[in-house]
């Protein structure tokens, strides 16, 4: 489709015939582009723009309608400088032209630049709504942040003795980390915090031998080890709890002791056949250990709560058959009533207890800097700073999570 | 009490099984034709009868418990009646032109067949084409190269079938111990042997764990490639089994070798339950799925319906059994 194709969408001019008028198209397009001050050939495909110009498409696309309302949805991330102050340019006109814009980001000088008045939204709620004029950025910071930690942290029972580097990541990069480095100590939680996109999955993926590294060296206890597949991971002591327990952690539709086998059915010999004995047994052990409530270890998992599915994959990674040292938590609370999150922190205060190394990512601050030893901020794909608790405060981290 | 916990424990387990409605279905299929011959003063239900459906889904038979294995792990092969066929000719010229003992044809067979499996697995596995258009290259592929090597050491590069009379390959065709044919018994012990396979080993387990999930299996240390690997090089072997059969069968390496049998070994998995979404169904279901598929084409033969007619009706079982396999696994997935 062509650039001004996707203008008109869904509202090309017609002739008198009824055929589409494709003069009258390019007449149209070419004068919104020129008011638009912009270099873009109407009939050229969008695809072969580049995204800013692609973007810019869109916004002439919701001009052309005459909306008086355009909303942007995190419009500045594929742009670069030059292409933000040109965007930016545009939404002034659009607002001398009388138009309402809302602007979403979370780049708060982008924010400072452009708006008039700020909407404060946190977990879903409407925290409160701000003169641009009239705040800072300091002041903003702390309404994002709210107040209302409540005394569940404060009642945990954590691991205080924290012992020799087992992890040490070293300048590790591919396609979206750039020198992610860090230690990770025996019986420490090590929080990681960012922004969605900061690539904290993508760091986990690449220590378990899911995406591949191309530079950047992982130790574990020293060794240099570099993993092809996550078996390799798993045999050297790593293992991960995905964020996207549906899809990535658990097979729905097979039962709690087949969810809870899966890394170590090799060890369950009985000749040529798996010893049902030992698995039946296995999967006991992680439903009493982990208080699972389910009136069957042949339960269906896509029948389990949330709560209790993360712990029957937190019961496959602990299992007697494991050698876990380090455990990678993929937001383990993501979609956890209140109640069951509690029981989470816990548990893996109690993990840590027992000596393994624990990585606990997650996007809610609270939690990051109240559970974790110490906490590794990223912004996109790079270490941005890493706090330990005594000094970490959601204002700080979010600080280093935007930092730019 | 210990009449309800008899009830529990033997019971239950047999009327909620799966397979269990599959064999209503087949009863059903059985006295519904009996009936209907009967109005017609003909016999339905007789041991030759029995035989001719038993006789009937052998060479399917190697086709639905490869393609079935396949699709509990998440996949799927679409040249296997091209390479079964392939494998037939080689052995059939393997005896007649170049002149080697029947077991080392076999063996040739077999070997060949195993390596456009593996050549499957590699497209499917390392260079990640999806399966319906790697094995779809394969058919082709397969049927080409049938018709090369059925002109190997013949002294004319015209393709033709190749007669074959050898006295052990008429056995395995056509020969029979006690009043069995020996193809049924053979059939019977690898049902038996994939079906202990899949409920009783690792390997077993494996399978239907990454067909449940393949990217949770992966996550958990599977190697899902490895085995897909095994499944596709056994999808083909499994159709040069097929091959063999049907050389000794027909008494020639036929071109046309399993040309009718070309999707039943999938439609038969799949009326067995074996979910299109993989991770679920087994051998048992397969079997079952394979006997009602036939007992209703002999079933409308007896009766006197036209076969043409019989390949429509094929066609509809095998819509109505996709259609209960994607609502059952839609009506699982909103839970």
């Amino acid at each position: 489709m062509s650039v001004m194709e996707n203008i008109f969408a869904g509202a090309l001019p017609k002739t008198k015939l009824g055929l589409f008028d494709k003069r009258r198209l390019y007449n149209e397009a070419t004068e919104i582009i020129r008011k638009f001050g912009l270099d873009i050939d109407p009939l050229e495909p969008v695809g072969q723009l580049n995204i800013a110009h692609q973007q810019m498409v869109e916004i002439m696309k919701a001009y052309r309608r005459n909306s008086d309302i355009i909303a942007f949805d995190e419009p500045t991330a594929p742009l670069t400088e030059k292409e933000i102050k040109i965007l930016f340019e545009l939404i002034l006109k659009l607002k001398e032209e009388g138009k309402v814009v809302i602007y979403v980001s979370h780049r708060l000088a982008e924010i400072f630049q452009v708006t008039d008045e700020i909407v404060v939204l946190k977990d879903g709620k409407f925290v409160k709504t701000l003169k641009t004029s009239e705040t800072t950025e300091a002041e903003l910071i702390k309404a994002m942040v709210g107040r209302d930690i409540g005394d569940t942290y404060a009642n945990l029972k954590r691991n205080d003795n924290i012992g020799d580097v087992v992890l040490e990541v070293d300048k590790l990069s591919n396609l979206v980390l750039k020198d992610v480095s860090f230690k990770l100590r025996r019986g420490e939680i090590l929080g990681f915090a960012g922004l969605v996109g900061a690539g904290r999955t993508e760091v986990a993926r690449a220590i378990f031998g899911v995406d591949p590294i191309t530079s950047g060296e992982i130790r574990l206890e020293g060794k240099p080890v570099s993993f092809k597949n996550p078996g390799e991971a798993i045999r050297a002591g790593i293992a991960l709890a995905p964020e996207d327990r549906k899809y990535e952690g658990l097979v729905m539709f097979r039962s709690i002791k087949d969810n809870v086998v899966m890394p170590v059915i090799d060890t369950l010999n009985k000749g040529i056949f798996v010893d049902k004995n030992e698995l039946t047994k296995l999967a006991n052990k992680a439903v009493e250990k982990y208080s699972i409530k389910t009136p069957t270890i042949d339960k269906k998992t896509s029948e389990l709560s949330g709560g209790n599915q993360q712990k029957v994959i937190l019961g496959r990674w602990t299992n007697e058959k494991m050698v876990t040292k380090v455990l990678i938590l993929d937001e383990p609370t993501k979609g956890i009533d209140v109640g069951a999150k509690a029981e989470i922190y816990q548990t893996v205060c109690d993990l840590a207890r027992q000596g393994i190394a624990v990585i606990y990512i997650s996007s809610e601050l609270t939690e990051v800097i109240n559970l974790a030893d110490n906490i590794v901020v990223m912004r996109r794909g790079r270490v941005t700073g890493i706090v330990p608790r005594e000094e970490a405060t959601e204002e700080k981290v979010l600080a280093l999570a935007m930092r730019d | 009490m210990r009449k309800e916990s008899f009830y529990r424990k033997y019971i239950r387990p047999i009327i909620t099984h799966k397979v269990f409605s599959l064999v209503i279905i087949l009863l059903a299929l059985v006295v519904l034709f009996s009936i209907w011959s009967a109005a017609q003063g003909k016999q339905f239900f007789k041991a030759s009868t029995l035989r001719n459906i038993l006789n009937s889904i052998v060479l399917t038979s190697f086709l639905t418990i490869g393609a079935g294995m396949l699709l509990i792990a998440g996949d799927m092969d679409l040249s296997q009646a091209a390479v079964g066929a392939f494998g037939g000719i080689v052995l059939a010229a393997s005896i007649v032109y170049w002149k080697l003992p029947w077991f080392v044809g076999i063996i040739i067979c077999l070997l060949l067949c195993g390596v456009l499996g593996a050549i499957n697995a590699i497209m499917v596995t390392r260079y990640r084409f999806p399966s319906f258009i790697a094995t779809l290259a394969m058919m082709s592929m397969a049927k080409g190269l049938m018709y090369i090597f059925s002109t190997i050491g013949k002294g004319s590069d015209v393709a033709s079938n190749i007669a074959v009379n050898n006295p052990y390959l008429n056995f395995i065709g056509k020969g029979t111990i006690g009043p069995v044919p020996f193809g049924i018994i053979v059939m019977l012990v690898f049902f038996l042997v994939y079906g202990i396979l899949l409920t009783k080993t690792k390997i077993g387990l494996k399978i239907m764990l990454m067909g449940g999930n393949k990217a949770a299996a992966n996550l958990a240390g599977i190697n899902s490639k490895k085995i897909l690997f095994a499944l596709f090089v056994n999808a083909s072997v499994l159709a040069g089994v097929a091959g063999i059969f049907s050389t000794g069968r027909l008494g020639q390496g036929s071109l046309l070798a399993l040309q009718t049998n070309q999707f039943s070994g999938l439609t038969a998995a799949i009326l067995g339950g074996i979910s299109f979404g993989g991770g679920s169904g087994g051998m048992g279901g397969a079997f079952v799925g394979l006997l009602i598929l036939n007992t209703f084409q002999i079933g409308m033969g007896v009766v006197g319906v036209n076969p043409y007619w019989v390949n429509v009706f094929s066609g509809v079982i095998l819509l109505i059994a996709l259609a209960t396999d994607f609502i059952s696994r839609r009506r699982l997935r909103s839970v």
